[in-house]
């Protein structure tokens, strides 16, 4: 590994103008953890690392908006934080409950959500369960900000829309009491390993009936994917074997799931219509 | 010696003399170690699996700022003229010689001051390949025109390989076997008679210190510092590359961090040794984690096992049909392929046995020993044969290991009888801790529960000596000069504890000197489970040996009988001062005999039989074959445990590793290309995947007649028959039976669909 520069600017202009280049081994860092491996498989040998570690503003803490309808979280923070946040446990239990086997604690303490969902590796836990949540990010560039929702910031294996320059400020997440939502991670080799398949799930119950859900598929595809047919069998029908069956069938018919080693295209189709049903059925209380 | 008489050593379960070191971080490794002007050598590897090489181009690599020199085989060869070796067949050279027969194969090496700038340059070189079709499957192999090597050459060193000398025009490296009886007559007899094949995949020792090797050259003599479990057969082979006496080769070991069989024979020594040649400095490599998955791995087995029985349930013939995937260079394979040929008939009572045992080219990454040595590939065949068998007789699958099982003082496959070895009370022993008499939840729902048992065997590399020096210096203190490598097993304490039994002296205050072949003398290897026994025997030899020289000397000085003068007092009467030693030496071989070149019988095949059972619980999730192995019990036979914590940790060790063969492990390969070479994606177990209920034990009061104190190995013998217990807990649980390792929630669930006659369709 040839050596390179790494400087730690310490506002949000300092690192816009550092990350102003041409150069494609000019990156941002978060807590580096998906950039240390790829620096260590020599995948990318940066020329300039710019640590977003002390640049504060925005891209630190969470806090509940004044209305409380939206988390606002700042890019910088760390998973660890998330896990221990009592105030997320209450609002978004679905984050504590991915925590649990997510990578590991090591990871867990230098790991940023703004970098994971930058990184744009269609295996990692949290990009699902963003997406399913509604959550939007808040993206600052030389030219200004903008607010895109979380699955608009995917478009192809480790592709995202941001552009070079661009960093992700924040995720907004609304706070939506009525819903009720899970994360399915569905390994196939080692307990511990990357995710066969990731599901997440939320839905708005009406007793019996869904009055609205939200489904998305990660890992088994090439990016986090919002599983609109299997949505629409669901939305407005009442829990039943039948309605899970149908909308089990029209997610398997709505993705392109490869074949890879943690499992087969026809294996991985079972494992998405068995934990799909199983998911829904959680979260309805069923 | 002291004058309190310390506790007795064997059978107490002293903790590990280095401990404190290692947890305080100043055991020594050769990773840490740094000599005056070392480079540091970094492996251009081959990325196709078979070709010749029409070019190498080491320009720019040799061009970048602080690089001292690219190396290739031309290189090499200026300084060792015939630059192959490998402990069978002198079949592997030390870097890519004209062809390459892996991917991943090491054709260049750069060497540099930093070990950056060497990798750096790596990158920088490029190879112009003509490929040549390759050959991956051992089945293919066996007749297939593309060859992996034009001609065999087997090493001088192994007398029973020599006619296999010159032999062109296959990828069969070996073939072994063993007639008893009449196998033919025996089928023709029986009432019924069953055939099953299985199949065991690539896996690897993953060592958590990787490979490391230094050497330095100088003037006709060269040291090694080198993570080995064989500093005396990396010193012999050495010598011979170099055409050099042996004592102008020194092999230093220290501690390792772990080996599991991948540490034996020549790794990185030939290499670093020819690169300090040509370079005229000390040279070190350190593989990467990922790099490890390319140096030596175990064997892939595919395993045809035929029975034929009498109708009330007695085995009268067995025909096993085993061919074993030994990659692109032999290592020990051919050994592997005889010593679990050997027993891969299964610890059963059958008059008639034949075995053939073939050992294949192929151009995946070599096969070499790793813990077990082949023993429980062959217990996933005969064990699972065994319950198929079972079940199709209707006879209850306890009973029938019973009814068939091979007891004291019978003859095994080979002829030679079965002593010492604990099959029966083992299986016991499992039954118990398994409640296997207790009525069985059987689960509900989606969740399908069963449980299984197995049992095996192993014998163990014949005939091998082990050589020991006891010092007892003039205060009476005592060190221990072995070649016993302790590579995290334990092995200097359990020797301490045997020299201290023998010298009455507490074991903790022995010192172990570690392996420098300068210094200790010689051991065929850490390895087979051989230490404890033959190592054992030579130190308890040596202890012995000094004991009488102590009595010789008191003689000498007059002393009455019973004057237990110490022994600082009777050297200081003797040399009027604080002076000389008491130097005790043991030399221990076992009873070997031969085995006859046509049959494979021999009336003593085995120093010691390794024996091993397991049971285990498994709760399946049938709508996706989620399987979790709830319960798992491994019990083993290791005669007298010397230290027990250290012999239970070297049995729950051996589980766990056995485990990850079982469930999880397996080298993916995609047209010769390993496609999941790294720990993210070669998954080894971690603890989430160790079974609730856990329990690993040796059978109480077994004793070995020939090893030291009654003991015998310890560190192999639960890996033999995990697999077969854990795919029969799966057929129990589901009535579908698993005939290739690993055991995933795939494999399980395309068993299950396609008994049900909807097949999941074939992976794209």
């Amino acid at each position: 590994m040839a050596s390179f520069e790494l400087i730690e600017p310490q506002s949000v202009e300092e690192a816009l103008v550092a990350l102003d280049s041409d150069d494609p081994a000019v990156r941002p860092m978060g807590g580096g953890t998906a950039l240390m491996l790829m620096m260590k498989a020599q995948l990318f040998a940066p020329t300039r690392l710019v640590s977003l570690r002390g640049i504060g503003g925005g891209f630190s803490g969470f806090s509940l908006s004044g209305d409380g309808e939206t988390f606002c979280i700042g890019a910088m923070t760390t998973f660890s934080e998330l896990e221990q946040s009592v105030e997320i446990a209450r609002h978004l239990p679905v984050i504590t409950q991915t925590m649990k086997t997510l990578a590991n604690v090591r990871v867990r303490n230098v790991a940023t959500v703004g970098g994971n969902l930058a990184h744009g590796d269609p295996h990692l836990d949290l990009p699902p369960v963003w997406t399913t949540l509604g959550a939007r990010v808040r993206i600052i560039g030389q030219s200004g900000e903008r607010v895109i929702p979380v699955e608009e910031l995917f478009v192809g294996y480790y592709e995202t829309s941001l552009e070079p320059g661009e960093l992700i400020a924040q995720v907004l997440v609304p706070v939506r009491p009525d819903w009720r939502s899970f994360y399915a991670k569905v390994t196939t080799r080692a307990e511990h390993d990357w995710p066969a398949l990731g599901l997440a799930v939320s839905v708005l119950p009406e007793g019996e009936r869904i009055a609205d859900v939200s489904i998305v598929l990660s890992a088994a595809v090439d990016r986090p994917t919002r599983l609109v047919n299997a949505e629409n069998v669901l939305r407005g029908s009442v829990l039943c074997d039948e309605v899970l069956t149908r909308a089990g069938e029209a997610a398997v018919a709505e993705t392109d799931i490869e074949t890879d080693n943690r499992g087969s295209s026809a294996y991985k189709k079972q494992l998405l219509r068995v934990h799909l049903g199983r998911a829904i059925r959680k979260v309805m209380g069923a | 010696m002291t004058a309190t008489t310390p506790a007795p050593s064997i059978g107490r379960s002293l903790p590990r003399l280095e401990a404190r070191d290692k947890v305080t971080g100043r055991v020594e490794y050769v990773h840490h170690l740094r000599l005056p002007g070392m480079l540091y050598g970094k492996i251009f590897r081959s990325n196709v699996p078979h070709a010749r090489i029409k070019s190498i181009d080491t320009a720019a690599a040799a061009a970048l700022p602080g690089v001292y020199q690219v190396v290739t085989i031309e290189d090499i060869r200026k300084v060792i003229p015939h630059p192959y070796y490998g402990p069978a067949f002198h079949d592997q050279p030390i870097l890519a010689d004209g062809k390459v027969r892996f991917a991943g194969e090491p054709v260049a090496v750069v060497l540099a001051f930093d070990r950056k700038i060497a990798e750096d340059a790596v990158a920088l070189i490029t190879a112009e390949y003509e490929e040549l079709p390759g050959i991956f499957d051992e089945i293919e192999a066996m007749t297939s025109d593309v060859l992996v090597h034009d001609e065999l050459k087997p090493a001088s060193t192994f007398p029973d390989l020599q006619h296999l000398k010159g032999r062109k025009g296959t990828n069969i490296a070996l073939d072994y076997q063993l007639r008893r009886g009449d196998t033919e007559a025996g089928f023709a007899k029986a009432d019924h008679v069953f055939e099953h094949t299985f199949c065991s995949q690539q896996v690897m020792h993953i060592p958590m210190e990787p490979f490391v090797s230094v050497a330095d050259y100088q003037d006709g003599h060269l040291t090694l510092h080198t993570a080995s479990q064989g500093p005396s057969f990396v010193r012999i082979e050495i010598a011979r590359l170099l055409g050099l006496p042996e004592n102008r080769v020194r092999v230093k070991v220290p501690f390792l961090g772990g080996g599991f069989g991948g540490k034996l024979y020549i790794k990185l020594e030939a290499l670093v040794t020819a690169l300090s040649m040509v370079a005229q400095r000390p040279v070190k490599i350190s593989l990467t984690m990922e790099e490890q998955f390319y140096m030596v791995t175990r064997h892939p087995c595919h395993f045809t096992i035929k029975s034929g029985l009498t109708k009330e349930g007695k085995l009268i013939a067995r025909h096993c049909e085993v061919i074993w995937n030994g990659g692109a260079y032999a290592d020990i394979g051919p050994r592997v392929t005889q010593k679990a040929g050997f027993t891969s008939a299964g610890p059963y009572d059958i008059e008639n046995v034949s075995i053939n045992s073939y050992a294949v080219y192929t151009n995946r990454p070599p096969c070499g020993a790793l813990r077990g040595f082949g023993a429980p590939q062959t217990a996933w065949a005969y064990e699972s044969h065994t319950d198929m068998i079972a079940e199709a007789m209707g006879i209850d699958k306890v009973e029938f290991r019973r009814m068939n099982m091979l007891r004291e003082g019978r003859p095994q496959a080979s002829g030679t009888p079965l002593r010492d070895a604990e099959i029966e009370r083992s299986l016991d022993h499992i039954l118990d801790r398994m409640n296997w008499s207790l009525p069985f939840d059987r689960g509900s729902g989606t969740i399908k529960r069963g449980r299984g048992i197995a049992i095996g065997f192993k014998g163990i590399t014949a005939p091998t000596t082990s050589v020991a020096i006891v010092n007892l210096f003039a205060d009476g203190s005592c060190a221990l000069y072995i070649g016993t490598v302790d590579m995290g097993q334990g092995s200097d304490t359990v020797m301490a504890q045997i020299a201290g039994e023998v010298l009455n002296l507490d074991a903790a205050s022995i010192k172990v000197i570690h392996p420098d072949t300068d210094v200790t003398p010689y051991d065929m290897g850490t390895l087979g489970s051989r230490s404890t026994f033959h190592m054992g025997n030579a130190v308890k030899l040596a202890a012995q040996d000094a004991m009488g020289k102590i009595a010789d000397l008191a003689r000498e000085l007059g002393l009455p009988e019973g004057a237990n003068l110490p022994l600082a007092d009777m050297l200081r009467k003797k040399y009027g001062m604080q002076a000389g030693n008491i130097i005790g030496t043991g030399s221990f071989i076992p009873d070997y005999e031969k085995p006859d070149t046509t049959t494979g019988l021999t009336k003593k095949g085995t120093p010691f039989w390794g024996v091993g059972a397991a049971g285990a619980e498994v709760e399946i999730d049938i709508e996706t074959g989620a399987i979790k192995v709830t319960k798992l019990v491994n019990v083993a036979d290791v005669g007298t445990a010397i230290n027990p914590k250290a012999v239970q940790q070297q049995l729950s060790g051996a589980a766990i590793m056995q485990l990850g063969f079982t469930m999880t492990e397996n080298m993916v390969f995609r047209d010769g290309q390993l496609t999941n070479g790294s720990l993210a994606d070669y998954k080894i177990p971690t603890l989430l995947d160790i079974p609730r209920e856990f329990i690993n034990e040796h059978v109480p009061n077994a004793y070995d007649k020939d090893g030291p104190f009654g003991a015998k190995g310890a560190g192999e013998s639960t890996t033999i028959a995990l697999s077969p217990a854990i795919g029969n807990a799966v057929a129990d649980a589901l009535g579908v039976r698993i005939h290739d390792l690993p055991i995933t929630p795939e494999s399980i669930f395309r068993a299950l669909q396609a008994a049900k006659g909807t097949p999941l369709e074939d992976c794209a």
